[in-house]
């Protein structure tokens, strides 16, 4: 079972929580001209990294806000947690 | 070469022997879940990945107890089994949940991945069209489908469409 610290309500359990994927994902900024490549990159495409990955969770058995974590997806580690508007460093 | 896949894992589990009560596979559409019985009299179930990005080779319980109760559900009497083991392996998971058999842009470089929970059975004619793909330099008709630039080109298939993202179902 992970533990995931929720930058809003301290330590839970992963049963409070459902997963988002790839944080570090951008979407093309709108207005402009999107390449295929680009809207392909931001659909589709994903480094799938072994290691420490940023990801995006909802805790959506608490106070439904998303959050932003970092983990080791060998390990399952977990080193970090932000809230969803604060900046990967 | 960056792919439209991500790799997540994907428990089973074994019960303790008994006796014949189930010579099908069953699967529980309105979930996820499946199980049969082995020759030596456990049963054999699966179900949902864990959810989450990982190369872990292990999982966690929330998926088991989710997939169980989908079980039990179903077959009440899986309630009274001891679970014998548990394991985990990882998935390559395409972004439609369907695999991609193609040439690519690098020459020489061709590709047989994506099948996320299914690449075990499809075993026969994934080797057979991937055979073709390779000695003839071309894809077969019957693999044509299976492209890398569906992504881009939006040629999506005509398939369940369920990659990473089971939690949508
Ligand atoms: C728990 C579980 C249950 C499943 N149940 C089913 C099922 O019921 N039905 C079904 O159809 N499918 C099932 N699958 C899926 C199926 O097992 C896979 O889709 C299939 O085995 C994939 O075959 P593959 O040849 O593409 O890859 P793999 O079998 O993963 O083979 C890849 C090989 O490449 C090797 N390798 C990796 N990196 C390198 C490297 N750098 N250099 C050299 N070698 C390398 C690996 O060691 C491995 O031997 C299940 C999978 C799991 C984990
Ligand atoms: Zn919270």
């Amino acid at each position: 079972m992970l533990h995931i610290k929720c930058p809003h309500c301290g330590m839970r359990s992963q049963n409070e929580f459902s997963y988002g994927g790839d944080a570090t994902v951008k979407r093309p900024e709108l207005g402009k001209e999107i390449s295929d490549q680009d809207w392909n990159n931001f659909v589709y495409n994903r480094k799938s990294l072994r290691g420490k990955h940023w990801e995006l969770w909802q805790h959506l058995s608490g106070c439904r806000q998303w959050i932003k974590i970092q983990r080791d997806t060998a390990t399952h580690e977990i080193f970090k947690t932000l809230k969803a508007n604060e900046e990967i460093s | 070469m960056t792919l439209p896949i991500e790799t997540h894992l994907l428990q089973a589990c074994v019960s303790e022997p008994v006796k014949p009560v189930l010579d099908n596979v069953v699967t529980f559409g309105a979930g996820h879940f499946y199980i049969s019985q082995s020759d030596k009299g456990e049963m054999v179930m699966g179900g949902d990945l864990d959810g989450y990005n990982s190369y872990a080779q292990r999982g966690n319980l929330p998926t088991l107890q989710h997939v169980l109760t989908e079980g039990i559900a179903m077959m009440p009497f899986l309630s009274k089994l001891k679970m014998l083991r548990t394991w985990g392996g990882i998935m390559d998971m395409s972004m439609d949940g369907s695999p991609i058999i193609d040439k690519t842009h690098i020459e020489g470089l061709y590709l047989n991945c994506g099948w996320c929970y299914g690449g075990f059975k499809a075993t026969p004619a994934s080797g057979w069209t991937f055979a073709h793909t390779i000695a003839q330099d071309r894809v077969h008709d019957l693999n044509a489908g299976y492209s890398l630039n569906r992504f881009n080109t939006g040629h999506l298939l005509d398939e369940k469409g369920l990659g990473t993202k089971t939690w949508i179902s």
